[in-house]
């Protein structure tokens, strides 16, 4: 047993960023977030991988399921490989138990049963979370939405901040005129509610071919402006800052002042804003799933499969509860994962 | 006071224009027309519709003609809702929507004013912490989620409350908590802040020096600045609410203006589209005007300076 005390540590001088990244790794709440938000995005885009159901495969006879519902597997023929069909336990208690009560049981205990020369076993596969009402594994569903909801919002975040940066720096950079006219007209996108413009953009939109691409190009197409402001209001600050000026009176050239200098300070409150705006836009594009302008079917995202849940829960809680619970967590990991960051890279909250 | 409000209203103009050219040229660009969704009609008398909402003049045309008929309150004849006008539609379902937009708001200040003025009151306690977790969840959860879970919790299982439809009192208890309970936590924080900044003020140490009770510093010398966040939150609010009266009349089947707008948008309507959307920006100008000049009477300093 020796404790080891390390006498001379060398002192390393640690860049903005690490000091960012240590003071983010001690706010556990972000941590636990960004956690959290690593396993969904994970789970939703590699679970065709792994997980054996499909979102799209039916099993008419598994109509709206609850969690954790055994699948009992069919044969005529005991030596065949494939089942002949599966069927839930009630199924099977209807239709083919001798006694219902207890076969059930013993079938859930992995016992092989044959009942007149039919063979019945436990499925390997069950559903996890139950199956909607067309009879498709929820789970599978559930991550179907998450890839198109996640991805929604990943792509439109990306749009905004495009359209944002490029407006809000040219913007800030050329000032005067141009620069009041364009926050005017910011102010002017402003005033109009978000929803009523992505709704027109989808009306727009609407049918064609490429409608998941025009969702969230609509919305990036909305959500550009905070961004736009933030950056804006970054650059006319810094433009005029000493370090700037001694930058450029030691001859250091336009491209190296602007990467080198320029972006780095811009980039802290980006990304607290693009962190921030992810789960925002997710908002968005389920409000719209919800209101049946989004997403279309056979595609699914967490707003649909929660407008479906929501039709539907009176009789079938869980198809409203556990896509609503997927979407909060990731909701709440994202929004603490954007206050962790908020704090570590010292941007002062906007004021929108 | 008059000139500032004269200014401002002539601000308007050019703002509703120009919402009015791009909401024109938007649902006209729209793939499909009024007619195409619905089941199929012989072509001359698809012709003869066409003839009669106008659709076969020149676009110009119909743009200043629709671009008078709305300044001049002589609103065309609707496709989706065949002898009405968007006038009758607004007129007859605007007043449920505005009816849950206030008891929505009367939940919002009912909770998150007094839960901010306590958490600020006693920072750092239980009565601080565990409200603002609450409101924390309150801002994250969507409306859409947190309606049908309340509606399943109320409704469903404790079987108190209709799930939907508006004709009862207790109709109007599950969308306005709905639509009120992300502006409680909302309204919740602000409060928190605002009187949290005002009660570090000299004015407040000097309430106290002249022995003022606890009681009348919080809710007499501190609220007066501490609400003023809330109030400039009202005007961004308005917009919020209608956004929310979308889904929340959606979910509850409420016969409301925005479940009106939505029904518009997915039969492409496009004068109910364009009115609705005038209507709303228009309300949205005036209530953001009102709360400029509700700011500059509260606060002296906006008043004279």
């Amino acid at each position: 047993m020796s404790v080891q005390i390390e006498l001379e540590t060398e002192a390393q001088p640690r860049s903005p960023w690490k000091d960012a990244w240590f003071k983010l790794s001690e706010n556990r709440l972000a941590m636990i977030g960004l956690g959290v938000f690593l396993i969904m995005v994970s789970l939703c885009y590699a679970s065709p991988l792994f997980y054996p159901h499909s979102p799209t495969f039916q099993t008419l006879s598994f109509g709206a399921t609850p969690p954790l519902t055994m699948a009992i597997e069919v044969r005529y023929d005991a030596e065949a490989i494939e089942p002949d069909e599966t069927i839930t336990p009630k199924e099977f208690s209807d239709l083919y138990a001798e006694n219902p009560a207890s076969d059930v049981t013993r079938i859930r205990d992995g016992e092989i049963l044959d009942i007149n020369g039919i063979v019945f076993r436990k499925s390997p596969k069950i559903h996890l979370l139950g199956t909607d009402s067309h009879g498709r594994d929820l789970m599978a569903r559930i991550f179907q939405g998450g890839r198109i909801s996640l991805g929604v919002g990943f792509l439109a975040t990306f749009v905004s901040l495009l359209i944002g940066v490029l407006y809000g720096s040219i913007s800030g950079y050329v000032g005067g005129k141009t620069d009041a006219f364009m926050m005017r007209l910011v102010d002017i996108l402003y005033a109009l509610p978000f929803l009523i413009l992505v709704i027109l953009l989808m009306v727009v939109f609407e049918g064609s071919d490429h409608q998941l691409l025009l969702i969230f190009l609509a919305i990036g197409a909305v959500e550009w402006l905070t961004m736009a402001r933030i950056v804006r209001g970054q650059v006319v600050n810094l433009k005029n800052q000493e370090f700037i000026e001694a930058a450029k009176a030691t001859g250091v050239r336009t491209h190296v002042i602007i990467l080198r200098h320029l972006a780095p300070n811009i980039l802290g409150p980006v990304i607290v804003y693009a962190t921030l705006l992810i789960p925002a836009v997710m908002l968005l594009e389920s409000t719209l799933s919800f209101l049946g302008l989004g997403v279309q079917p056979p595609n699914a995202s967490w707003g649909t499969l929660i407008k479906e849940g929501a039709e539907k829960m009176m009789v079938f809680p869980w198809l409203l509860i556990v896509p609503a619970a997927f979407f909060s967590i990731t909701l709440f990991s994202m929004n603490f994962l954007g206050d962790g960051l908020r704090d570590a890279l010292d941007v002062k909250s906007s004021k929108d | 006071m008059l000139r500032f409000i004269l200014i401002r209203l002539g601000q308007a103009i050019p703002i509703l224009l120009a919402i009015y050219t791009i909401t024109f040229f938007m649902v006209r660009a729209a793939p499909g027309g009024p007619f195409s969704q619905e089941r199929k009609v012989a072509p001359h008398i698809l012709e003869q519709q066409m003839e009669y909402y106008g659709f076969n003049d020149p676009t110009y045309i119909q743009y200043f003609r629709t671009l008078w008929q709305h300044i001049s309150f002589d609103f065309p004849p609707l496709t989706s809702y065949p002898g009405l006008t968007s006038k009758d539609i607004i007129l007859d379902t605007f007043p449920v929507s505005l009816e849950l937009g206030i008891l929505a708001m009367f939940v919002a200040i009912a909770i998150g004013l007094p839960v901010g003025i306590l958490a600020a009151a006693k920072k750092n306690s239980l009565l601080d912490y565990a409200p603002m977790s609450f409101a924390m969840i309150g801002i994250c959860l969507p409306t859409f989620v947190i309606g049908p879970l309340l509606a399943l919790l109320l409704g469903v299982w404790l079987g108190w409350l209709n799930i939907s439809g508006w004709f009862s009192w207790s109709d109007r208890i599950l969308p306005a908590l709905t639509l009120g309970l992300f502006y409680a936590a909302y309204i919740a924080r602000l409060t928190r802040g605002g009187m949290l900044e005002a009660l570090n003020m000299d004015y407040i140490r000097s309430a106290r020096a002249k022995g003022a009770s606890e009681r009348a510093v919080v809710l007499v010398h501190a609220l007066r600045g501490g609400i003023m966040p809330v109030i400039s939150f009202f005007g961004p609010a308005l917009a919020g609410l209608i956004s929310g009266s979308f889904v929340v009349e959606t979910i509850f089947q409420v016969p409301g203006l925005g479940r009106h707008f939505i029904q518009a948008a997915l039969s492409r309507d496009h004068s109910l589209i364009l009115s609705t959307v005038l209507f709303y920006a228009a309300l949205i100008i005036i209530a953001n005007m009102v709360v400029d000049i509700a700011q500059v009477m509260l606060n002296p300093k906006l008043r004279y300076g």
